[in-house]
């Protein structure tokens, strides 16, 4: 299969999935936040542990793909400030709109248009992140 | 009830849509070599608005080509929730968004305006602290990268307390 139907494939999955468990519901997120619903914050651990025992055994596999092809997994690096600022802006931003990068494109795909918004204004954040990138480098 | 209509029109418990998801972190790096993460695909949607911009930036390696794998994607997560929506019948178009639409009476330029800086928000602090919830809190924790522990603290710490003040603030204590 051509490489981008299958990555449309499981975007597809993905945007589905999220929409399915409510991680596209404003009102899930906001009540994980107050702590009267964890539905989500048990999806998440869910899904890191999910995610942990399939790298587990992908390692055991020898870390090789379908195609026979060494996998390699990515790593971010540690940049302490950065990951606690950003991490304390992007807080602040999943509040204030209720969804997360991921889960603001399947609010789109299910026609709510403040979401449209939030994905607009993620686009711009991002834009203005690049400003303040140009800037540092002259 | 038949296992489609559990599947495509009830919502999920908890325990299968957190299997779903974690089980795409493996199998992308099987079948592509790919490490799950939605946000760095916005500098994809940044060009693709402004294809002539001379910002560096968006001459870097990573967005050489816009209709690389993370554009599509991204499209694919939207048509996800699209096609989420049909199944379960819920209405194609809607203002709404739950508790605050509800609770906060303002015009809806109001609310405009408070999902774009929320939105804003979310963009540039992912850039900063280099992911998402997808690439930092599931692959990253998943991988047991520091970083992405370190965020992810953060992430749900500000999240906290950010409702906590627009509870108080701006909807009167509701639950």
């Amino acid at each position: 299969m051509n490489r981008n139907v299958q990555y449309l494939l499981f975007g597809s999955i993905f945007g589905f999935v999220l929409s399915r468990v409510g991680a596209s519901d404003y009102n899930l997120i906001f009540r994980m936040f107050t702590g009267e619903d964890l539905k989500l914050a048990y999806v998440i651990i869910t899904a890191i542990i999910t995610a942990g025992i399939g790298m587990a055994v992908l390692k055991r596999l020898g870390l090789k793909g379908a195609d026979g092809n060494p996998i390699t997994v990515s790593k971010k690096p540690l940049h302490f400030r950065k990951n606690i600022l950003g991490g304390a802006i992007f807080g602040l931003g999943w509040a204030i709109s209720g969804a997360c990068p991921g889960t603001v494109l399947a609010q789109v795909g299910e026609g709510k248009l403040l979401g449209l918004v939030t994905m607009f204004g993620m686009v711009l954040g991002t834009f203005f992140y690049a400003l303040t990138t140009e800037r540092q480098e002259k | 009830m038949s296992i489609l209509h559990t599947l495509l029109v009830e919502p999920w418990p908890w325990w299968l849509g957190g299997i779903a998801i974690g089980l795409l972190v493996p199998l992308m790096y099987y079948f592509l070599n790919t490490a799950l993460g939605v946000s760095t695909g916005y500098g994809n949607l940044v060009k693709l608005f402004l294809p002539r911009s001379k910002l560096k930036w968006l001459h870097t390696a990573t967005y050489a080509n816009v209709f690389n794998w993370r554009f599509y994607f991204i499209a694919g997560m939207i048509l996800g929730g699209f096609l989420s929506a049909r199944f379960s019948g819920s209405a194609l178009l809607t203002s709404e968004m739950g508790l605050f639409t509800e609770n906060v009476r303002w015009p809806f330029v109001g609310y405009v305006l408070w999902f774009l800086s929320g939105g804003i928000l979310l963009g540039f602090g992912s850039r900063v602290a280099g992911g998402c919830t997808s690439g930092h809190s599931i692959h990253g924790i998943a991988n047991l990268h520091p970083s992405s522990i370190l965020s992810t603290i953060f992430f749900l710490l500000f999240g906290t307390i950010g409702v906590a003040f627009i509870r108080m603030l701006l909807m009167g204590g509701v639950s």
